[in-house]
C-alpha cells in the first residue's frame, strides 16, 4: 500500500508544472547565478582591467609619472576632474595641491585629494591602486629625506610585516564551503516545498483528504508514504544541485575549480556530500510535513515555509566568522549549522567520521521527533479536516 | 443498517464550545434513501462525517451493519462510500482512470477487479470518452460522474453524499439525480444532505431534519405528507423548525 501511495504522489507531483519549475528550473538558474557570482568575487578583477583616472590638465609630468608603474591606469587630462567622475567618464580623480612639487622639495606639508565612488566596485578598485602608488611615493620621499640627513631608513621602519597563507587557494575553498551548503539548503527547501504543501494542505483544500481518509488505509501508512515522496523530491533536487554545481565549477570557472581540485580524496568528499544530501532531505521533509499539516491551504503552507527557509540562512552568516580549527561538538550537533560545519571540514581536507556520525545522528533524531509530532497531528481530526 | 444512539459532538471554537450534534438518535434501514435536511451549520456534515468514521462522537454510539464507528472503523470503511460536495475529491493532474485506479488500490481491489469495475462504472455513467483524460480539463458534470464513480469504486452498500448538487448547474444536478436513481435500483443505502427540497421529494424514502444540532423530525416522507396534510416540503421544513425549537428566525 505504501508503494502505491508513494508512486501516485510522485506521479502527481511531477505532473505539476509549478513543482517542475521550482524543483528543476529555478534551482538550476539560482545555482548558476551563485556559482558565477562567487567566481567573479574570487577573481582578481584588477587584472586585465583598464581604469580611467581624471587628472588636472595643469598637472606636472612628475605628478603624472607617479602612476606610470601601473599599466592599467589611463590618465584623462581635464580642467574639471570632479565633473569627469560624476559624468562616469572616469572612475576616480586626483587633485594635487597648488605648488605640490615645491612644497615637497621644501619639506612643507601638502595635500592630495582623491575623488571616487566607494559604492562602485570599479571606482573602489581604482582608488585602491591610486593609494598603493601614493604610499610607494610617500615611502620613497621619506627614504630620500632620511638619507639626506644621514639616517638609515631602518630607524623609522624597524621591521617588515609579512603575511603568508598556510593553505593555497584558501579563499576559494572557504567560498566553496559557504556556497555549497547554502545552495543545497535553498535548493532542497525550495524544490520540495511545493510538493509538500500540496500533499497535505493541498489535499485539504481540494477536499481529496476526506476521500483519502475514508479508505481503509491507516493514517500512519499515508503519512510515511507522503513523507517518503517529499524526501525523494528533496533528494532528487539535492543530487541534481550537486551535479550541476560540480559541472559548472569544472567547466566554467577557474578559481572555484582550482579549489575543488586542491581537495584531497575528492571521491570520498563527493560520497560524503551525497550522504549529506540524503540526511538533509529527510530532515527538510520532516519540517515541510508539519507546516503542510498545520496549514489549511497551499498558500498558508507556503507562507510558513518562506521564513523557515530564511532562518536556515542564519548559520551561513554565523559560519563565515568561524575558522575550521575552531569548530567543536556544538557546531556538529545543531542541524543546518552542522551541515555547514561538515562541508567546511571537507573543503579543508578534513574527513572526521566522528563529526559525520554526529551530523547524521542529530539530524535523524530531530527528523524522527518531527515525524512523531506530524503523526500526532495527522491523527487528530482538527488538522486533517478542511 | 445504520443505528445512531444519543450522538453528541462538540467542537472547540476559540474559547467557547459549540455543540454540533446534541443527543441525536435515529436509524436507517438497508436499501433506504434518506434526505438529511437542515440549515447551514445545523450539523448535517458533522453527522455524515461521524457515520463515515471521519470524526468520533463525544457521546453516544453509531453502528453501521453492527460495527461501531469508533471501535471498528476499518470494517465500516470497506462498506461505505462518501462524497463531500458534488464534484470534489479528485486529483486534477491524474486522468479519470488513474483517479479510479488509485482509490481502487486503496480499497484493496486487485488489478482485474479494478478493470472490471471501471468498465462497469464507465458504461453505467457514460464516461468512456473522457476516462483517459486528465481531470483538470473536465466540466462539472464530467467531474461529478468521476467523483461518484470514485465514491462507489469498491461497490459499497452504503453511500453518503454531502450537499452533492450545491454549486452545480441544472444539467449536472439532473445527472446526479439519475445516478442516485440507478444506485437506488441496485439496493444501495443512500444518505444525502441537501437544501433542495424538490430533490429530496423526488429521491428520498424518508427524511431527517436537523436544527442547531438536534433532530427535529425523522420519518418516512409519505407519513410526513399525511401528518402535515401537505406535499410542500419547503413549507413543512420551515414549520417543523418553528415547532421543533420555537425560536426559528431566518
Amino acid at each position: 500500500m505504501l508503494r502505491k501511495i508513494y508512486w501516485k504522489e510522485m506521479k502527481d507531483s511531477f505532473r505539476d508544472s509549478r513543482t517542475l519549475l521550482l524543483t528543476v528550473l529555478l534551482p538550476i538558474i539560482m545555482m548558476t547565478g551563485l556559482v558565477f557570482f562567487y567566481e567573479m568575487l574570487m577573481t582578481d578583477s584588477t587584472e586585465g582591467e583598464t581604469y580611467r583616472l581624471a587628472i588636472s590638465d595643469t598637472a606636472s609630468e612628475e605628478q603624472k609619472l607617479i602612476f606610470s608603474p601601473i599599466e592599467n591606469i589611463e590618465l584623462i587630462e581635464t580642467d574639471d576632474v570632479k565633473q569627469k567622475v560624476e559624468e562616469g567618464k572616469a572612475q576616480a580623480a586626483i587633485v594635487f595641491e597648488d605648488n605640490f612639487s615645491e612644497n615637497i622639495a621644501s619639506q612643507q606639508h601638502t595635500t592630495i585629494t582623491v575623488y571616487g565612488d566607494s559604492f562602485s566596485k570599479k571606482s573602489s578598485e581604482l582608488m585602491q591602486l591610486v593609494e598603493v602608488a601614493l604610499v610607494t611615493m610617500e615611502s620613497n620621499i621619506v627614504k630620500e629625506r632620511l638619507l639626506a640627513e644621514g639616517i638609515a631608513d631602518s630607524m623609522v621602519e624597524p621591521f617588515h610585516l609579512q603575511y603568508e597563507e598556510i593553505a593555497e587557494d584558501e579563499g576559494a575553498a572557504k567560498m566553496l564551503a559557504f556556497l555549497i551548503p547554502m545552495i543545497l539548503i535553498l535548493a532542497i527547501g525550495i524544490g520540495a516545498s511545493p510538493a509538500a504543501s500540496d500533499m497535505f494542505a493541498g489535499e485539504k483544500e481540494r477536499k481529496t483528504m476526506e476521500s483519502l481518509l475514508m479508505t481503509p488505509v491507516n493514517r500512519t501508512t499515508m503519512l510515511v508514504s507522503k513523507g517518503l515522496t517529499i524526501t525523494s523530491i528533496g533528494l532528487f533536487i539535492g543530487l541534481l544541485t550537486l551535479i550541476v554545481v560540480t559541472v559548472e565549477i569544472y567547466f566554467f570557472t577557474e578559481q572555484l575549480r582550482a579549489a575543488l581540485e586542491a581537495i584531497n580524496g575528492i571521491g570520498t568528499v563527493i560520497g560524503i556530500s551525497v550522504g549529506i544530501v540524503i540526511i538533509y532531505s529527510v530532515f527538510t521533509a520532516s519540517i515541510l510535513m508539519i507546516t503542510s499539516i498545520i496549514a489549511k491551504t497551499v498558500k498558508e503552507a507556503q507562507s510558513y515555509v518562506t521564513p523557515i527557509l530564511l532562518l536556515g540562512m542564519f548559520p551561513a552568516m554565523f559560519m563565515t566568522m568561524i575558522g575550521v580549527n575552531e569548530l567543536n561538538m556544538f557546531h556538529f550537533s545543531i542541524p543546518i549549522l552542522n551541515m555547514f560545519s561538515i562541508i567546511k571540514e571537507l573543503f579543508a581536507g578534513i574527513i572526521d567520521y566522528k563529526h559525520i556520525a554526529l551530523f547524521v545522528m542529530t539530524n535523524l533524531i530531530v527528523a524522527i521527533v518531527l515525524f512523531v509530532i506530524s503523526r500526532m497531528l495527522f491523527l487528530k481530526d482538527k488538522w486533517v479536516m478542511s | 443498517m445504520i443505528e445512531m444512539k444519543e450522538v453528541t459532538k462538540r467542537f472547540q471554537d476559540k474559547k467557547k464550545s459549540v455543540t454540533a450534534l446534541n443527543h441525536v438518535s435515529f436509524s436507517i434501514s438497508k436499501g433506504e434513501t434518506v434526505g438529511l435536511l437542515g440549515e447551514n451549520g445545523a450539523g448535517k456534515t458533522t453527522l455524515l462525517r461521524a457515520i463515515a468514521t471521519l470524526i468520533s462522537p463525544d457521546e453516544g454510539t453509531i453502528e453501521v451493519n453492527g460495527s461501531d464507528t469508533v471501535k471498528q472503523p476499518g470494517e465500516i470503511k470497506k462498506n461505505i462510500g462518501v462524497l463531500f460536495g458534488g464534484e470534489t475529491g479528485l486529483y486534477e493532474r491524474l486522468t479519470a482512470r488513474e483517479n479510479l485506479e488509485y482509490f481502487a488500490a486503496l480499497y484493496g481491489l486487485s488489478k482485474h477487479e479494478t478493470k472490471v469495475r471501471i468498465d462497469e462504472l464507465s458504461k453505467m455513467f457514460g464516461m468512456k470518452d473522457f476516462l483517459n483524460r486528465k481531470v483538470n480539463g473536465f466540466s462539472k458534470g464530467m467531474r461529478q460522474k468521476v467523483a461518484i464513480s470514485r465514491t462507489i469504486i469498491h461497490n459499497p452498500e452504503i453511500i453518503l453524499f454531502d450537499e452533492p448538487t450545491t454549486g452545480l448547474d441544472i444539467t449536472s444536478s439532473n445527472v446526479f439525480r439519475q445516478l442516485v436513481h440507478q444506485l437506488k435500483q441496485q439496493g444501495k443505502t443512500i444518505v444525502f444532505s441537501s437544501h433542495i427540497m424538490e430533490e429530496v421529494s423526488m429521491l428520498c424514502d424518508s427524511v431527517a431534519m436537523i436544527h442547531k444540532g438536534e433532530l427535529v423530525y425523522n420519518g418516512m416522507l409519505e407519513d410526513l405528507y399525511k401528518e402535515e396534510q401537505s406535499e410542500d416540503l419547503n413549507y413543512i421544513f420551515m414549520s417543523k423548525l418553528v415547532r421543533g425549537n420555537g425560536e426559528y428566525a431566518s
